[in-house]
């Protein structure tokens, strides 16, 4: 049975990284959140994002959800939210949610604390205190089926669907084999390839769901009366050899591998432990698709990539597989595996397992290479008011499953 | 997926063979794997000749392709032709055009 | 791989060696409409979430950068991608830009290439680098700060700031005295002043908004222009609206209507009041024109319009879309955020907020005059730094106009 070293929380999940999480609940704390963590300790990281303070009623639930995810995932030790004191998102009720997640968790209000330098200076306090309070936590075994891993891929080309996807994708049945959950979405990177996704779910509800899903984000196009092609494929995937959103999917989904897919969920929602492979309904903007998965417990990304997207995560380790390997030669610095030889004929097999090792390896400590560069992007996909209008009655924002239209 | 087309270990030489890889049996394009210039061949067999550099990547025509004739990589649709494409020339969104995420009406 | 950061320039600014230097330097500051620059930034414009990250440590690293790091770039299309892609050019062309580094990933949207070729059209000069193109973010950081510090050398120390600090390094010497020029500090009449009224509470409409009326229509007596947000109000009163505004509103009142409002607080207390109330901010004068995300004023226009709701982030960066290189803002909570381009003017008349944050907060409303108001931010035109840059709480957001993709 393989194992790996994590942070046993109170609440009885595993974390693979210690971090004292500095979550703003809107904008306009934003930069606060930021000078916080960047004068607090190493561990200290902040998660800014654009999220106004007064937004419609469903997209303040999609940002809530999103923000409780962020600050109860596994990775984080303690939490500071940061809040102006006049945002409409519950912060209370998030703040509850990581108390009874068993972490402990501080709420500063900017305007409680008398404007934004004395919040800094209150902030700093905190999350060093936060930072003193969870020092001891020592790793300890754990089996790898309570791993949930996240899959992404970003900066595609025609090699992420010969060589890093498929190797991927054989990692991922290692884990759920072993009893994890592995997790991919960007559910328009499933048009043209929905067809084999759908006889691979675990049953017709499931089907159903993800054929809706799909559905909605394809209509998408209509609602803006723009073709998809204006961004899926994007320039650079164009320039990598991909012609069209069909041939884009069909490699793109070879990443979570060949295991039966046992449900769909929507953004940012709790994914199960010991699930197997499980989707989850996000954008194909790889950086609001990875905070939408971490959201949802992921304590592990895996990007793959062609040209080369050099992100990582502000809450979980982001191992980057690169497939080309001109990209490779270029840009080694900012990756973790090579699965470029595949394209040279490389055993499918072994690269997945070199993966899977390097997963458990960044699961008991090892920094990836957008950790040792303190790559931490960060964005919350935010539902339109177009989107909302457009959509409305389909159950887009509350959380709730969609319905086939 | 099955592996047919040049064998990837092949070593390029001079500007003439280039790896290349066909997934599918039912494929109407190639891959090639290496940047290729025009008269390059592809193939087992070397049969197909390059009627244009194809950089690494990029796909490569294996048949005749009238407008709107699918095109199959991965032995699925990938799209539609939207001119004459002959074998051995590149194929890419000059020609190639998705039938998905249409602004005006879906599939 | 061909070498992608480009030369944009091929001489930087020459000095004059006559006594005419002062007109000169002055006069290259001017933007098209004529409009002086009150700061001398460099921009750091990353096209991409993806290289915020490496845009931010080069303009740290180098004195008087600014960066703008947003959450846009990918997986848009239609009008929300045009939408973002034209706000970082009008960031790069504003006149408190003295340059810009654009700095894109390699993959994504809105290519940095693209978006540099548009300022070197408009002038600006300009330097271009990706991240997949140097080769990883080390050397994009690397070659990003002295493409900033080339641009910084080559620039003229801006003219007319008296107490300013506008001695900063690498500036290069004008050849004058270092002594103000009385003739060359900014007035009312060099200013296009950005207004935005964030909330609608009652000291706010009673008090707050009228002080900052009164100072728009004093800068249109003075010969200078006015751009204000929040469209909540024509949308609550379109016929109201129509009387006061020279344009078309079908596309906007088309658009509200299209799902919830974007800021639905400011909507609801916008249908509580009167058109008149909602729109003290904005003074007396008609309104010339509405202006679309990125689009600059008509030569002739004093009052204009922005095609933007009342989120304080979003709604600034619109307004230095449109050529503000000054910001009001009214606040009655207090959202402390500055702009990473423009200087913020902070006003409230709320009590409980001069009392909570006084401390983030340029003008109280409830003692302040007109007169007042005017050399504040005459002063803060000069050179003295507002309460936003003093606490280094800049954020920037560029408006959505649908979902990511």
């Amino acid at each position: 049975m393989d194992t790996f070293d994590g942070y046993r929380r109170p609440d009885g999940r595993i974390g693979v990284r210690n971090i004292v999480a500095v979550v703003p609940l809107s904008v306009a704390v934003s930069a606060v959140a930021t000078q916080i963590a960047g004068e607090g300790p190493e561990r200290a990281h902040a998660t800014p994002h654009q999220l106004s303070a007064d937004a419609p009623d469903a997209t303040l639930e999609q940002t809530r959800r999103i923000l409780e995810g962020v600050a109860t995932n596994p990775n984080v030790a303690g939490a500071v939210l940061v809040e102006l004191g006049t945002e409409r998102v519950d912060g209370e009720g998030i703040a509850d949610a990581v108390a009874a997640a068993g972490r402990p968790v501080e709420r500063l209000s900017v305007r409680e604390c008398g404007g934004t330098a004395a919040a800094v200076e209150t902030g700093v306090e905190l999350v060093d205190d936060l930072a003193a309070e969870t020092a001891d936590a020592r790793r300890e075994s754990a089996d790898v089926s309570e791993l949930v891993l996240a899959v992404e891929c970003g900066g595609s080309d025609a090699t992420s669907g010969l060589a890093a996807n498929p190797s991927v994708g054989n990692a991922c049945d290692r884990l759920v084999d072993a009893g994890g959950t592995a997790t991919f979405s960007e559910t328009p990177e499933f048009i043209g390839a929905e067809h084999i996704l759908a006889e691979r779910c675990a049953d017709s509800e499931v089907r159903e769901k993800l054929l809706a899903y799909v559905d909605r984000r394809e209509a998408a196009a209509e609602l803006m009366g723009a073709d998809l092609r204006g961004a899926q494929p994007s320039p650079g995937n164009q320039e990598g050899g991909l012609t069209t959103i069909e041939e884009k999917s069909l490699g793109a989904i070879s990443k979570g591998g060949t295991t039966p897919i046992q449900d769909i969920v929507p953004y940012g929602s709790e994914l199960p432990v010991g699930g197997g492979l499980v989707l989850m309904d996000t954008p194909g903007y790889d950086i609001e698709s990875v905070t939408g998965k971490v959201a949802g417990g992921a304590q592990i990304a895996i990007f793959t990539t062609g040209r080369g997207s050099t992100t990582g995560n502000p809450i979980a380790p982001v191992i980057k597989v690169c497939g080309n390997p001109q990209t490779w030669d270029r840009m080694a610095s900012n990756m973790d595996v090579n699965a470029s030889t595949v394209v040279a004929g490389d055993d499918l097999e072994a690269v997945g397992e070199r993966i899977y090792e390097t997963v458990l390896e960044t699961a008991n400590g090892r920094p990836t290479a957008a950790e040792v560069r303190g790559l931490r992007e960060f964005a919350i996909n935010e539902l339109q008011p177009n989107e909302l209008g457009y959509f409305d009655g389909d159950g887009i924002g509350d959380g709730e499953e969609v319905s086939r239209s | 997926m099955t592996e047919s087309g040049a064998g990837a270990e092949t070593e390029p030489e001079a500007g003439t063979r280039r790896a290349a890889i066909e997934l599918d049996g039912t494929d109407t394009v190639v891959t090639v794997l290496e940047d290729a210039e025009a008269g390059d061949v592809v193939g087992d067999d070397g049969a197909l000749e390059l009627t244009e550099s194809v950089p690494f990547g990029h796909k490569v025509a294996l048949v005749d392709h009238e407008p709107g004739d699918e095109i199959r990589k991965y032995g699925e649709v990938i799209g539609v032709a939207t001119e004459s494409i002959e074998p051995g020339e590149w194929v890419h969104t000059h020609n190639c055009d998705s039938a998905r995420g249409k602004a005006e009406g879906r599939r | 791989m061909s070498e992608t950061e480009t030369e944009r320039t091929s001489e930087h600014r020459s000095r004059s060696e006559s006594g005419t230097e002062s007109e000169h330097a002055v006069r290259e500051v001017m933007n098209e409409s004529g409009r002086r620059g009150i700061r001398d930034h460099v921009l750091i414009l990353p096209s991409v979430v993806c290289s915020h990250t490496v845009a931010e440590r080069i303009a740290d690293a180098v004195e008087g950068c600014v960066a703008t790091p947003h959450d846009n770039g990918c997986g848009q299309i239609g009008r929300d991608n045009d939408l973002t892609e034209r706000t970082l050019i009008a960031m790069g062309a504003h006149p408190n830009v003295a340059g810009a580094v654009v700095v894109g990933l390699g993959c994504e949207h809105v290519q940095s290439d693209a978006v540099a070729d548009a300022l070197e059209d408009r002038g600006v000069p300009v330097r271009e680098l990706s991240i997949q193109g140097v080769g990883g973010t080390e050397a994009c950081v690397e070659r990003g700060i002295e493409a900033a510090e080339a641009l910084r050398a080559g620039e003229t120390v801006l003219d007319g700031e008296p107490g300013g600090d506008s001695d900063s390094d690498g500036a290069v010497e004008t050849g004058t005295d270092g002594n103000p020029d009385i003739d060359t500090a900014i007035g009312l009449a060099d200013l296009t002043v950005g207004i935005v009224s964030t909330d609608l509470e009652d000291p706010t409409v009673e008090t707050a908004d009228p002080l900052v009326g009164g100072f728009a229509d004093r800068v249109l007596t003075a010969g200078g222009r006015v751009v204000v947000a929040g469209t909540e109000r024509v949308s609550a009163h379109p016929e109201a609206a129509r009387e006061r505004i020279d344009a078309d509103l079908d596309d906007l009142l088309a658009a509200a209507r299209s799902g919830p409002a974007r800021a639905p607080r400011v909507r609801r207390r916008a249908g509580e009041r009167s058109f008149e109330a909602t729109t003290r901010a904005w003074g007396d004068a008609s309104v010339d024109e509405l202006l679309e995300y990125g689009e600059s004023p008509r030569a002739d226009t004093g009052l204009a319009l922005v095609d933007s709701s009342s989120r304080f982030e979003e709604a600034a960066t619109v307004l230095v879309a449109a050529g503000a290189q000054l910001v009001v803002h009214v606040t009655g909570d207090g959202i402390p955020t500055g702009h990473p381009i423009a200087p913020v003017v902070k006003v409230s008349a709320t009590a409980s907020t001069l009392e909570a944050v006084g401390a983030d907060i340029d003008v109280d409303a409830r003692t302040a005059s007109v007169d007042d108001l005017a050399a504040y931010v005459r002063s803060v035109a000069n050179g003295t730094p507002c309460r936003a840059d003093v606490h280094g709480v800049t954020s920037f957001a560029i408006e959505r106009a649908g979902p990511s993709m």
